[in-house]
Parts: structure tokens; C-alpha cells; sequence
């Protein structure tokens, strides 16, 4: 079940590559929400407990409902357009994800030999990570930017589950609320850069340099 | 659970009291009781005189202490001047922020004691992004453009540095598989303990990652941009709290694994990496220093020289690390006071650009003589501390198997004196330009006293050397397995 979730968050990573809609990024944010509260709710789906569905819920939360909405009004409120502003030839884009996916796969499965971990989660989990810095590089509108960091730290999400690693339950929702923190912040500083700086992407930051 | 509540519950209650008052004066009274009350206890526990017994994932050693007294230390001059920064005339918009400055100065003390306190690296994850969260709106104080976009940088890159720190803290649960660690929870000292169990391949990928990530936030190049971007355009007691605190907290993750590290076969690697980082951010504040066009961003690299210098001095270890210990008690003194009275000149001129400064010692002499002084104690003229702690890691330098590192420092650190000298020198000397300016006697405020306790302290460290000091420090080279 957990290798049938990353494929189709990898899935999700290429329609990333793909598209060249604003509003696409905020589905895919959602849809890679629901995937990684059904990867953390299926080891519970047979022995129930009310304390085991906090996490899942709370993710659910942020990464479903809030942030996607947050992300949506900023859209609505600053009139933003509907074309992403690549800045590089999207078929070079997708040629650069296709092969940094291939590498991650490959060397996951490599390194699988020597340390038991799962690779396709793994791998999965490194390829939106890298996927999302590409995304922050390549685009040039500030709120894709937020969105490759969104896919990033989704990324680490489910790499953190395919490791395997034992946070304390409290510190991960620490985590999930200072991502969702960054993410609000973020929103304001966007909304005061569009009505001083009067622009939406990168080019309305070039004041501060040597 | 005293020490819990007073170190880290109650800047939390008095943040969240911030919040509801909506006078300043008392806002400023409750937060600089809390920030009192906070330096007293980390004092005494410093001093030895309380043991403490912390719940959860948090615990003290004798790195946690010494940081913990740098961070109180530092936040309670902070919240001194903050009051006085805050009645001084700004334009409409910059009112705004005035209203939550308080409230996130409280959140920073909580989520900066809780990052320091902690023994857990998922806790201390989650504390030292607060402290992101709570300065980044402190950065855009000023409401202006270069405010906000100096604000979106760090936020932006700074929280990427810490998914990357994320990503590492990952790799060290991956290093752990098949140790008698596997499963158990990311706590320091049980890490430490079982260190050489660990999987080589992943500790090392771990440490790069977790110093690659905080670098963003410690400001060590080539990921210092946004750091010197952010502390050049905050207010000065904001810039002063993160040149002299918030740096050193993420240092002490990068510190944290490789205490880690120590007693494995990385640790030659690491030692590498980290005098790599060290000589990169010197190398990048002497480019800078030689067109220099604005003191603040000079005060900003000037901070990356001197985290250079301590994390070059942990690289190579030995004396070279007991004296970056020093130098992160008197780097953080002495960049307090160095900011806030660039703050004072900021203030009286409207500008940050060298060139609208001229004639500092005859318009705002307190000031200006306050400003040659701090200039000359980072520059490390004895009787100041950083002369001291300097010595001790080029002492280090060349008695350690790569002593040329000493021949290229001291190279670098003669131009960044030199140059920065040459600016500051035109600034308080330069015949006054700006005849406009209103010629008033600068009045003796809070700022310089301030200013002055500090450069006494930075005075009285270092000759007086306290026997208690010594001995921590002492601790914390043996907790790294340093011989002396």
C-alpha cells in the first residue's frame, strides 16, 4: 500500500512538470495532502485508536483543508494570473524532472542494498524534494515558489515515513504547525509585496544587494 | 519543573499577555521583568547553584548552559533599548509594527530557550524554526520595501535551510538502523553515547545536510545572503538579537552532531567541512569590505567574519576550539553594542549609505566615541575579550597539523580590519556634509549605558577570567573529546 501512495504521489510530482496552471499546483498540494494522511492512517485501519488519528488529522487539517484555501484566497485577493511564468522551456523542465528521477531511483535502489529502507518511498519522498527545489528555481512567480516548498516539505514528509523515524507525536505536530506558520507569513509578505513592490514574482525583489 | 516554567513557560504567558495589552510602557515593563527573572536563573544555573531537572525533551549540559547565558544575556539589553527605539518617530506605516514587537520578542525567548534546552532533535527542530517564524516579522519593523523584501529572504531561504536540516536529522535516524539506537527517539545525548555504532556513509550525508541547512541561518557563506540582507534592514535591537543569539542557536545543532560525529571515522571529514565554511565566510567579508557602501551590511559581514572565525576554530579544534568558545561570549557582547550604536547613527542621519555619514564624533559624540571603542574591541585591540579568544584559536591554528590556515586568516582578517577601519574612520571623522542636519547635543540615554555595561563586561570577562567560565568550557571541550 505504501509503495502504491508513492507512486501515485510521483505521479502527481510529473503532473507538477507538466501543467502550467496556478490553481494545478494548489491541487496537487491537496492531493499530496490526502496521500499522506491515507499513508498515516493505514497502519491503524485495523486496530483503532482515537490517539493514533491525531496526527493524521491534524494533516489533514493543514496540508488538505487550510493551507490549499489559504493559498487559493491569496490567488482570489491579489488577482492573480492563471500561467505559472516559467523561466525556462517547460519541455526542458520535464526533462530535467524525468532525469533526476531516474538518478533518485536508481541510487535508492542502490543504497536499499546496503541499509534496509523502502525504496520507493524513499525515492518518491527525495524526488518531490528535488522536484520542489526545482520548482522554486525554474518559476518566477512568488506564490510557486510557496508551492515548491510545500511539495518539498511534503516530500521530507513521506521520506520521514519511509525511514522509518520515531518522532514523538507532539513534535510532529510542532513541525506541521511551523510549516503552516511559514506558510501564513509568507501570505502576508506576498500581499504587502504586491501592493508595494507591485509585483507577484521574483523580479520585484532586486533592492538589496552588494 | 521551576526552571521549565521559568525559562520557557512564562516568555510564552507573557507573549501571549503582549498580545491583549495595548500599552507599550507595560508591555515593555512585563517582558523586561520576564527577560530579568530569565537572565537571574540562567546565571545561577549556570553558576552551578541550581541543578536542573527539565521534563520532556529538553535537559542542560554544560553547552546548553553557556548558550543559554549568551541568549539571556544578550536578550535582556535587547528588551533594555527596546523601549526607547520604539518612542522614536516613525513614519504611519511603521506603527503597525510596532504593536506585536513585545509579543514576538517574548515568543523568540521561549522558542530560542526551548532550541537551546533541548536534548531532542526534533524539539530542537521545531524550536529553532519559531525562532525563524518570530523574527522574520520583526525583520519588516520598518514597513518599508527593502524591509520586506530583506523579510521574505530570510523566511524563504531560511526555512528551506531547515528542511534541509530536516532532511538530515532524517539521514541520522537512517545511520542509526541495526544500532542498539533503531527506534528509539532522536535524543543528543543517547546519540553521543552510542556514536560509533552509527552507519558512516549516513552520519556523513547527515552532517553535511544539517550544516548545509543551518548555515542559512548562521549565516556561514555561501548561504549568507539573506541572513546579511535581514540584519541590515531590521530595526538595531533586532539585528543586535540575531547577530548576538539567534546565530549562535543554530551553531549549536551544527555543534550538536558533531559532538555526534567526534568519536567516528567522519569526524575528520567534519573538521574539514567546517573549516571549509569558516574560511569561505572570511574569505566572503573580505570581498566585501572592499566596496562597502552601507555600515549595516558591513556590521552584517562583519558577523560572518567572526562566525567564520569561531566555526574555523571548532574545525580545527584543541586550544583553536576553547578559544571559539570564548569568542562566542564576546562576539555576541561586542555585536550588540556595535549595532546599537550604528542604530543611533541611523537613526540621526535617515541613511545607511556610508557616504550621508560624516562627522559622527562632533554630532552625536557619545555615540561616535562608543562606536570607535566597540570598532576597536571587534577589531581585537587588548584589553577587549575577542583579543583574548582570538589569540587562543590562532594559537590553535598553528600548533594544529594545518597551521597554514593561520598564514591565510590572518591575511584575510588584515584587510577586513583595514577596510573596515577606513570606513568607520570616515564616517566619525569626514568633515560634516550635511549641513541640515539638526546640531543638538546628543543627550545621554539608555542606549549608551547600555552600551558602555556591555564593553565593560566585555572588558571585565576577559581580564578578570572567571575560574567558573574556565571550567565550563573545559567541560565542554571534554564533552568533545578535546584534550588540552
Amino acid at each position: 500500500m505504501q509503495n502504491v501512495l508513492s507512486i501515485l504521489f510521483c505521479l502527481s510530482l510529473f503532473y507538477l512538470a507538466v501543467t502550467s496552471r496556478v490553481k494545478a499546483y494548489v491541487s496537487v498540494l491537496r492531493f499530496q495532502g490526502i496521500l499522506l494522511t491515507v499513508l498515516l492512517v493505514f497502519p491503524f485501519i485495523n486496530h483503532f485508536s482515537v490517539y493514533a488519528f491525531i496526527l493524521p488529522a491534524t494533516l489533514f487539517v493543514v496540508k488538505v483543508i487550510l493551507i490549499p484555501r489559504y493559498i487559493n484566497k491569496i490567488i482570489l485577493d491579489l488577482d492573480i494570473k492563471r500561467m505559472i511564468e516559467p523561466s525556462i522551456q517547460p519541455f526542458t523542465f520535464q526533462l530535467l524532472v524525468i532525469f533526476s528521477m531516474i538518478v533518485i531511483f536508481v541510487a535508492s535502489n542502490i543504497l536499499s542494498k546496503s541499509t534496509s529502507i523502502e525504496t520507493i518511498p524513499f525515492a518518491s519522498g527525495f524526488s518531490a524534494i528535488a522536484v520542489g527545489i526545482f520548482v522554486i528555481i525554474f518559476r518566477k512567480k512568488l506564490i510557486i515558489h510557496v508551492a515548491g516548498f510545500l511539495v518539498l516539505e511534503n516530500g521530507i514528509f513521506l521520506f520521514g515515513t519511509a525511514v522509518a523515524s520515531e518522532l514523538p507525536m507532539m513534535i510532529e505536530i510542532g513541525t506541521l504547525l511551523d510549516v503552516f506558520v511559514v506558510v501564513f507569513l509568507m501570505g502576508i509578505a506576498m500581499n504587502k509585496i504586491s501592493s508595494t513592490l507591485s509585483g507577484f514574482d521574483v523580479t520585484a525583489l532586486g533592492r538589496l544587494k552588494d | 519543573m521551576f526552571e521549565f516554567s521559568v525559562l520557557i513557560l512564562i516568555p510564552l504567558l507573557s507573549a501571549g499577555v503582549c498580545y491583549y495589552l495595548k500599552n507599550f510602557r507595560l508591555q515593555y515593563s512585563i517582558s523586561l521583568f520576564v527577560s530579568a527573572i530569565h537572565l537571574l536563573l540562567s546565571l545561577v544555573i549556570f553558576i552551578g547553584w541550581y541543578k536542573t531537572d527539565l521534563p520532556f525533551f529538553f535537559s542542560t549540559d554544560s553547552l546548553s548552559k553557556l548558550f543559554l547565558l549568551v541568549l539571556s544575556n544578550i536578550y535582556f539589553w535587547v528588551v533594555l533599548v527596546s523601549f526607547s527605539y520604539l518612542k522614536r518617530p516613525v513614519t504611519p506605516n511603521s506603527e503597525e509594527g510596532k504593536k506585536y514587537y513585545f509579543l514576538l520578542l517574548n515568543f523568540y525567548l521561549f522558542a530560542n530557550t526551548a532550541a537551546i534546552l533541548s536534548n531532542h532533535y526534533g524539539m530542537y527542530w521545531v524550536a529553532a524554526e519559531g525562532t525563524t517564524l518570530s523574527v522574520a516579522p520583526l525583520i519588516y519593523y520598518y514597513r518599508n520595501e527593502e524591509a520586506l523584501e530583506a523579510m521574505w529572504k530570510y523566511l524563504f531561504l531560511v526555512s528551506i535551510g531547515i528542511a534541509f536540516a530536516f532532511i538530515g536529522i532524517l539521514f541520522l535516524t537512517l545511520s542509526a538502523k541495526g544500532t542498539p539506537l533503531e527506534g528509539q527517539q532522536l535524543f543528543f545525548s543517547e546519540f553521543v553515547k552510542n556514536a560509533r555504532t552509527l552507519n558512516p556513509v549516513w552520519l556523513k550525508a547527515s552532517f553535511i545536510f544539517i550544516f548545509v541547512g543551518l548555515s542559512t541561518k548562521i549565516g556561514i557563506a555561501p548561504m549568507h545572503s539573506a541572513d546579511v540582507d535581514a540584519t541590515s534592514n531590521s530595526p538595531s535591537p533586532i539585528a543586535a538579537l540575531m547577530s548576538g543569539s539567534l546565530r549562535i542557536t543554530a551553531l549549536l545543532g551544527v555543534m550538536r552532531i558533531f559532538q555526534i560525529v567526534q568519536p567516528t571515522s567522519t569526524y575528520e571529514f567534519a573538521k574539514t567541512i567546517l573549516i571549509i565554511g569558516g574560511l569561505l565566510s572570511l574569505l566572503f567579508a573580505f570581498i566585501f569590505m572592499f566596496k562597502v557602501n552601507n555600515y549595516k551590511r558591513m556590521l552584517a559581514y562583519s558577523s560572518i567574519e567572526h562566525l567564520g572565525i569561531i566555526t574555523l576554530g571548532i574545525g580545527i579544534g584543541g586550544l583553536a576550539f576553547v578559544g571559539a568558545m570564548y569568542h562566542i561570549i564576546y562576539n555576541s557582547l561586542n555585536k550588540v553594542v556595535l549595532f546599537f550604536t550604528a542604530g543611533n547613527i541611523h537613526y540621526k542621519y535617515k541613511t545607511r549609505e556610508v557616504d550621508g555619514v560624516s562627522s559622527v564624533l562632533n554630532i552625536l559624540p557619545w555615540s561616535g566615541w562608543l562606536l570607535l571603542i566597540s570598532f576597536l574591541a571587534i577589531s581585537a585591540i587588548p584589553p577587549f575579550g575577542i583579543f583574548f579568544s582570538e589569540l587562543m584559536i590562532f594559537e590553535g591554528m598553528l600548533f594544529s597539523d594545518k597551521p597554514w590556515i593561520l598564514a591565510v586568516t590572518m591575511f584575510l582578517l588584515l584587510f577586513i580590519f583595514i577596510n573596515m577601519g577606513k570606513t568607520l574612520f570616515q564616517m566619525l571623522y569626514r568633515k560634516n556634509e550635511n549641513e541640515n542636519l539638526p546640531v543638538e547635543k546628543e543627550r545621554f540615554g539608555i542606549i549608551h549605558f547600555a552600551t558602555i555595561v556591555l564593553l565593560i563586561l566585555l572588558i571585565a570577562i576577559a581580564v578578570a577570567s572567571p575560574n567558573i567560565l574556565h571550567e565550563n568550557i573545559v567541560n565542554i571541550s571534554k564533552d568533545f573529546g578535546i584534550k588540552l
